[in-house]
């Protein structure tokens, strides 16, 4: 009898055992829609407490190998919501199935609505919703992201999800963009830290005006002119954020250079032209390799704040047009480092004066370095590094070190061929 | 008539006659067909003698050459019994009991008219297998002889590898009505004589009729019956025998078991395989890693399955989601039961291929391959990734080679799949951790299940992978053993 109770009592906890627990929080894994990616705009009502949400979601069915679908690979939809959240249940009024934010790749945010001083306001719904990952890139685009993803139809690569997935990891790699740098964990950890501005990831389908450069960098997203048949979509420089709100565009170069001092943030070998010493005609590609740490050196303590900064560089030499012989001659040599010493500062010293006069705040990540030189926290915040970093004089130095010539290094001695 | 029991504690009477009367009823002569009783007169003596045996269990040559023949052909009126006849004179009996014991043993008795005994020679011939391969623990590299049926033979095969005088095979009657014989074999120099005794007294509180072999005997003496662990091992090869005897273990042998019992066994002994040492070590402790990818293949991978694509589907790379999402997409079935049907039915497949009559076997495996892959896929009763994920949790259970801990791993896996089916991965990881409370929890015959790993003791440390063969210097601690070093460091 005694067997039968306790047999009993055992059956009747494990019953208890899925009643009280998260077990209904299961949903299976075909009923779930994918959103690949959210897109953000101001809404066209004149409502202001509320955006326009734009859901990109992937069909699975277009993954399957077998019985090739007519299917279309994604679906877009868009509607006025409160929030990123309540737009959840408002998609189910068109979308079947539940909506599931964990294949979400990017956040695209429109130019005007980031601009809104607002804007700070929907990004922290993101932090409520769990299954939204804080390395989410977030990107911002000139046009309204409705058009945007209208428009970006990219020709090999029609599942979206890897499309986004291969062109950020690629287009950061060349550093074009400041992707590992602009994700929404970065975003909030910047915005709240109140110190240093965030590089968000710049994007636009719309062409401007074509911009005829020498150099190869120096451009806005959508002002490089790619023929072909293409798709529209350009990805490059970045969107800089201070306090959470967008107040600027840094181009190509800029956030190639921002980028490289940057002490949080690796990037591999970027290829970069540079003008031939020589020849004013031609100019000299290069890779440049970081191999040594950049050396920053802080004196906040004096009247007058300084910050040294010296950029090691290792740069190889890929080709010259001006067939100048580098390789034998060390004098030469000598004033092709010095060339690109000059345009790597020029460079840089005019994104630092362009920091310090039109954002008032660095994308660099050094107040970070420069919490080190206080003992508090508190003494930190009082010597208020947004207020105070516009007035800092800052040194830059850059060291290059010309590493090999090619494959092969030598070049032909062009007047003789001529002959 | 007097009662059968009791004549059996009754001397037996100097007149011939009446004894083999009395022998008759005891065997049913004429009902028992291959009971012989032969009736001749020895001369010399000139006295009547019979000889009692089952011929059926003798060997019929040697009593008519070694023992008739010489009783017949004497001329001495002198000579002693024993010195007429060449066969070997086991004993004298004046108990019925014991002379039945004996003809029931296959040896055959000699009753002589006027001498209130019986003589006992040894003529015993059991028919039985030959000494074969192994058949369930095979070995590529390695001795090739198995255990077979025939106890005598299974002594000799340990005999060959330990030639020592301390191997001590020592025998005791386990059931009463059968007589069953078991032997406990052990180093009379190693084995620690608590542990001996635990396992003799476990074996003498038996009150059984009958034994008929050691996969019956285990089951009366295991410390746990109703665990999903086994804590005996059974091992069909002589060599893997020796080794756990020369470790200090002890092993029961018994007639009509074609392998012998290995107490105490803990988890390794299980998870060992005799190939691990015959391999060098780096070969060796490769099919260890092997082995244990295979169990942890076996015992998770349907569970993550199902938790994976029901709680935490963020942990699935994209595409492979989507992938999944689609096939899935036509299922009509939740995992869980998509899992459990494809589970269910490898497992029926795996019984019924052993079940089945040799011709056919062939058969099975086709029809299981061809219904329960393409089909079952095709007909959008299973989505493909399930087939993959069930055929390989049942291949890789293969490679578990003890059959009990197989047993142990397949069904557990099924609580993991329930638990993950209702909790996620928090709920396998609660039945991780109480599996593995439990596995610390019990003994086999005194001995942790997971020593030496947990609790720790002076050992070889074989426990997922092996040492190198010279610096494996110690017998394992927890046997207690009476010499813990088996070799000395050589340079």
């Amino acid at each position: 009898m005694n067997n039968i109770k306790r047999g009993s009592l055992m059956l009747f906890f494990i019953f208890l055992i899925p009643l009280l627990s998260g077990c209904w929080d299961q949903t299976s894994i075909e009923e779930r829609a994918y959103v690949v990616a959210i897109g953000l705009d101001k809404s066209k009502s004149d409502n202001e407490n509320q955006i326009q949400i734009s859901y990109i979601i992937a069909n699975p069915e277009f993954s399957k190998k077998e019985a090739m679908t007519t299917e279309p690979p994604m679906e877009t939809i868009t509607f006025d919501a409160n929030d990123i959240n309540v737009a959840r249940n408002k998609a189910n009024t068109v979308v079947a199935k539940e909506i599931s934010f964990n294949l979400l790749s990017v956040i695209i945010v429109s130019e005007e609505l980031a601009k809104d001083k607002n804007f700070i306001r929907w990004m922290y719904d993101a932090t409520k919703e769990r299954e939204i990952k804080r390395d989410t890139p977030l990107i911002v685009v000139k046009e309204e992201s409705t058009k945007f993803f209208k428009q970006n139809q990219p020709k090999l690569e029609s599942r979206i999800h890897k499309y986004y997935d291969l062109i950020l990891k690629y287009a950061s790699k060349a550093g074009m963009i400041p992707n590992s740098h602009s994700n929404l964990g970065r975003y909030y950890r910047i915005t709240q830290a109140d110190a240093s501005l965030f590089l968000g990831i710049y994007g636009t389908s719309e062409k401007s005006e074509y911009k005829r450069s020498e150099e190869e960098d120096n451009f806005m997203a959508g002002q490089i002119e790619i023929g072909g048949e293409s798709n529209k979509v350009q990805f490059m420089g970045s969107a800089v954020f201070k306090e959470g709100q967008m107040i600027g565009t840094l181009t190509g170069e800029e956030t190639r250079a921002a980028v490289l001092i940057n002490e949080g943030l690796n990037m591999g070998s970027i290829i970069a032209t540079y003008k031939d010493p020589f020849d004013d005609r031609y100019r000299v590609t290069t890779r440049i390799l970081q191999k040594e740490d950049i050396k920053i050196k802080m004196d906040l303590k004096s009247p007058l704040p300084t910050i040294d900064v010296s950029i090691p560089l290792y740069i190889d030499i890929l080709s010259q047009h001006s067939m100048v012989d580098y390789v034998n001659d060390s004098e030469k040599r000598e004033r092709l480092k010095q060339s690109i010493e000059e345009e790597v500062t020029n460079t840089y010293n005019k994104l630092i004066k362009k920091t310090q006069e039109e954002f008032k705040g660095e994308p660099f990540g050094w107040s970070l370095i420069a919490r080190k030189e206080f003992l508090t926290i508190k003494e930190f915040e009082d010597f208020d590094w947004m207020e105070t970093y516009p007035e800092i004089d800052v040194n830059l130095t850059v060291k290059v070190n010309i590493g090999n010539f090619g494959n092969q290094s030598k070049v032909p001695e062009l007047e003789e061929m001529r002959d | 008539m007097e009662d059968l029991t009791t004549l059996k504690n009754k001397a037996i009477d100097s007149n011939l006659e009446d004894t083999i009367e009395i022998l008759k009823k005891f065997y049913s002569v004429p009902l028992n067909q291959d009971i012989v009783i032969r009736n001749f007169s020895i001369s010399g003596l000139d006295k009547k003698a019979t000889v009692i045996y089952i011929n059926s269990i003798t060997d019929s040559e040697k009593i008519e050459e070694h023992i008739i023949r010489p009783l017949l052909t004497n001329n001495s009126t002198e000579k002693k019994l024993e010195n007429i006849s060449p066969a070997q004179l086991l004993n004298t009996h004046e108990n019925f009991s014991n002379i039945l014991q004996d003809i029931n043993n296959g040896n055959t008795a000699l009753l002589i008219d006027g001498e209130p005994k019986a003589y006992i020679f040894s003529s015993s011939k059991f028919q039985g297998r030959s000494v074969e391969k192994p058949l369930n623990e095979v070995v590529v590299n390695g001795p090739k002889e198995a255990f077979n049926e025939n106890v005598i033979d299974n002594i000799s095969l340990l005999r060959k590898k330990i030639r020592n005088e301390n191997l001590i095979f020592e025998s005791i009657t386990i059931s009463k009505n059968s007589n069953n014989v078991l032997y406990i074999v052990y180093m009379k120099d190693l084995a620690d004589e608590k542990l001996l005794q635990n396992i003799k007294d476990r074996i003498n509180s038996l009150d059984i009729n009958s034994i008929q072999n050691l996969s019956l005997l285990e089951q009366y003496i295991e410390d746990k019956v109703k665990s999903i662990f086994p804590t005996i091992l059974s091992t069909e090869r002589p060599d893997r025998a020796t080794s756990f005897l020369e470790d200090g273990y002890i092993v029961l042998l018994m007639d009509n078991s074609p392998d012998s019992l290995v107490l105490p066994a803990t988890f390794w002994s299980f998870f060992h395989n005799s190939e691990d040492h015959y391999l060098r070590f780096i070969f060796g402790n490769f099919i260890r890693l092997l082995r244990l990818l295979a169990l942890l293949i076996t015992l998770f991978i349907s569970a993550l399955y199902i938790a994976i694509t029901n709680y935490h589907v963020e942990m699935v790379p994209t595409d492979l989601l989507l992938a999944i999402s689609a096939t899935r997409e036509v299922v009509p079935f939740p995992t869980i039961i998509e899992i459990l049907m494809m589970e269910i039915a490898f497992e029926l497949i795996r019984e019924g291929g052993l079940r089945v009559p040799n011709p056919i076997g062939p058969t099975i495996g086709i029809v299981g391959a061809l219904i329960l892959g393409q089909a079952a896929v095709e007909a959008n009763i299973v989505s493909p990734l399930v087939v993959i994920i069930v055929a390989l949790s049942g291949l890789c259970s293969f490679a578990i080679g003890d059959m009990k801990l197989n047993f142990s791993v397949r069904l557990s896996r099924f609580l993991f799949i329930a638990s993950a089916a209702i909790f996620g991965f928090y709920g396998m990881t609660a039945v991780l951790t109480i599996g593995i409370f439990y596995l610390v929890s019990f003994y086999s015959f005194g001995v942790p299940y997971l020593a030496p790993m947990t609790p720790k003791y002076i050992s070889s440390k074989d426990t997922f992978f092996r040492k190198i063969l010279k610096t494996e210097q110690y017998r394992p601690g927890y046997l207690k053993p009476k010499d813990i070093v088996k070799k000395k460091e050589s340079q």
